[in-house]
């Protein structure tokens, strides 16, 4: 009863217990192959579970696209109309998504200069003989080092070869809070990628994402006014991964055959919504030269 | 159970990451044997069945009867302990109307004779208790070491030891009211039990919402900390960030006195401390009209001392 689907376009490997598909619900292709699974997977430690059902993530998703129907490609149009009359039924799946879960402490050292404002009156003669004083604003430069410790919680980097990171990080954050142990009935009846990259891989996103965090939690710290030339070095100890899925909601649209599919991903916890519309240009420009037309009218009248 | 290994804060059951560092805690139990594949059939009508968000378990398709399945343990908290009631009604009563007859220069002179007493009631209201200790790294501007600037920057480090600090937990009392109240309990006097007819106001919050809540309020309570370290005496702009470790709480009940009233209509209400009757806290009527008189004379005034002023000019 278990067995992998293997997408021939994106490579993705979907497992489904009671589910069947025969497009892949990220790309969109219809190349769906069943393979026997592999003898050595890895298994999620926890999952987030869905929150809301299809019907919900359908109204989100048609609001989101129509806000943006009227500069989109004209097939993709096209594509969506079909879509209100029922006429495209499997374009949006919920699938469980790889992922990993990492936690560290962190300790750096930083060292910067601190801008201080100052005021300074000024005086200067006027070409007509008179006097006036002003305040302008002065900045010195101090130089701070010191130490910044915390915890990184919470980083998610995508282990899915279907999303990529960057969209799984458009659509993040989830709540931890309502994370669970794994148990196979959690995603009965629900698509789930295999663990598509490995521990390392990830070991090492999580960690670059990790000092990216401490980098912009460094910027806020710094006092003063402003700050220039902020160099640190950060120690990452007490790692932690661990595999974990994460609920989306994925709309793949192939509205040409030249082109990528549209992509829609929709967090299955919160309802965030990210994604791009292919433009359709004549329409943009279109849309240009009347703005611009308007903007000189105006511009005339009130000459 | 062990402690976290990374931060030392205790763990409870059910706990899948610390609330505090978030390390993940290991499986103490044996790993389960290696199931490749299960087939979850519904126990009434035999069909295949799948997870339904919206029962947040699985559910048939066919017949929608739903499957329990282990949920995220995350119970809603009780108080373990009572702290014990020290004022009695009739003096909580004459604390109130002491009170009420202080309420200062902008309240109706006739408060204290007019206000109608509509009930005193004992409450007890819950609040977390708190130990941890933080390693804390700070950044502030001060004055000390400054040149040209006012300000000169400033870091430095330190450990840091929160013992018993109170966290309110009320949703009843206001975050002012619970502020004024909780430094003032004798926190050693305590009872297993609840007084008899003593209303308890529960812990609203799920664990994990209170544990967001402590680690806030630790976070906070370190800034104020650090503040005796940063040299001179005026700074700003202060920054911390701190590893909190061995982070244990402890849930009470405190005792109070709500008092609600009438003036003229209108309801009010003030809270007395349930050890002490001098800590009183609450909202009066202010007499409005006599707002206006006293900001009419003060404009006048103001009018006057121009008027005079520009007249010499």
């Amino acid at each position: 009863m278990h067995r992998v689907l293997a997408c021939e376009q994106c490579g993705a490997e979907l497992t489904a217990s009671g589910v069947r598909t025969v497009r892949c619900p990220y790309c969109a292709s219809p190349s769906v192959v069943e393979r026997p699974a592999a003898a050595e997977r890895t298994d999620p430690r926890f999952v987030v579970a869905f929150t809301g059902d299809a019907s919900g993530a359908r109204g989100s998703l048609d609001r989101w696209l129509g806000s943006r129907h009227w500069f989109a490609d004209p097939k993709l149009r096209r594509a969506r109309e079909a879509r209100a009359g029922e006429r495209v039924i499997e374009d949006l799946r919920g699938i469980y998504v790889p992922a990993y879960l990492y936690s560290a402490v962190a300790h750096a050292d930083y060292s910067a200069s601190i801008a201080e404002h100052y005021h300074e009156k000024e005086e200067r003669t006027k070409p007509d003989g008179t006097t006036e004083t002003r305040t302008i604003t002065r900045t010195e430069y101090r130089l701070l080092s010191g130490r910044h410790v915390s915890y990184v919680t919470d980083v998610v980097v995508s282990a899915s070869r279907g999303l990529s990171h960057r969209e799984l990080a458009a659509i993040e954050p989830y709540d931890f809070r309502a994370l669970r142990r794994y148990d196979a009935a959690l995603v009965s009846g629900w698509l789930a990628e295999e663990f598509a990259r490995s521990f390392d891989e990830c070991q090492t996103a999580s960690r670059r994402e990790a000092l990216d965090e401490v980098g912009a939690r460094l910027r806020r710290f710094m006092p003063g006014d402003g700050f220039s030339d902020l160099d640190w070095h950060a120690q990452i100890s007490w790692e932690s991964l661990d595999p974990v899925f994460v609920p989306v909601w994925m709309f793949a649209v192939r509205y040409r055959d030249d082109r990528p599919p549209l992509r829609v991903a929709i967090n299955g916890q919160t309802g965030r919504i990210a994604g791009k519309v292919p433009l359709s240009w004549p329409r943009v420009v279109a849309a240009l030269i009347v703005l611009a037309a308007i903007a000189l009218a105006v511009w005339w009248g009130l000459r | 159970m062990t402690p976290c290994a990374r931060c030392d804060s205790p763990l409870e059951a059910g706990d899948l990451r610390c609330a505090v560092c978030a390390l993940t805690v290991p499986v103490e139990a044996a790993p389960a044997p290696v199931e490749r594949a299960r087939i979850l059939r519904c126990t009434w009508c035999n069909a295949a069945v799948e997870f339904d968000p919206a029962h947040q378990a699985p559910a048939c398709a066919f017949c929608r009867s739903v499957m329990t399945i282990e949920q995220p343990h995350d119970p809603v908290e009780t108080a373990r302990a009572y702290v014990a009631f020290g004022v009695p009604r009739e003096l909580a009563t004459s604390a109130a109307k002491s009170w009420l007859a202080r309420r200062g220069w902008f309240a109706p002179a006739t408060l204290h004779d007019e206000a109608v007493l509509e009930s005193l009631t004992p409450v007890y209201w819950p609040a977390w208790l708190v130990d941890a200790r933080a390693h804390v790294t700070w950044t502030a501007d001060s004055d000390a070491g400054s040149r040209r600037s006012k300000w000169a920057p400033h870091a430095g480090e330190t450990d840091v030891r929160f013992d018993r600090i109170v966290v309110p937990a009320s949703r009843g009392l206001s975050e002012r009211e619970a502020e004024a109240l909780a430094p003032h309990y004798d926190l050693d006097d305590t009872r297993v039990l609840a007084d008899a007819d003593v209303q308890v106001e529960g812990f609203d919050a799920q664990r994990s919402a209170a544990r967001a809540i402590v680690g806030e309020a630790i976070t906070e309570r370190a800034r104020t900390a650090i503040e005796d370290e940063i040299p001179g005496s005026r700074y700003r702009n202060v920054h911390v960030a701190c590893l909190v470790e061995a982070l244990t709480t402890d849930r009470v009940a405190l005792p109070a006195w709500v008092l609600a009233y009438r003036f003229r209509g209108a309801p009010y209400r003030a809270i007395v401390h349930g050890q002490r009757h001098d800590v009183v806290i609450g909202t009066s009527p202010i007499d409005w009209g006599k707002v206006a008189r006293v900001a009419g004379i003060v404009l006048a005034a103001v009018a006057v001392i121009a008027l005079i002023y520009f007249g010499r000019r």
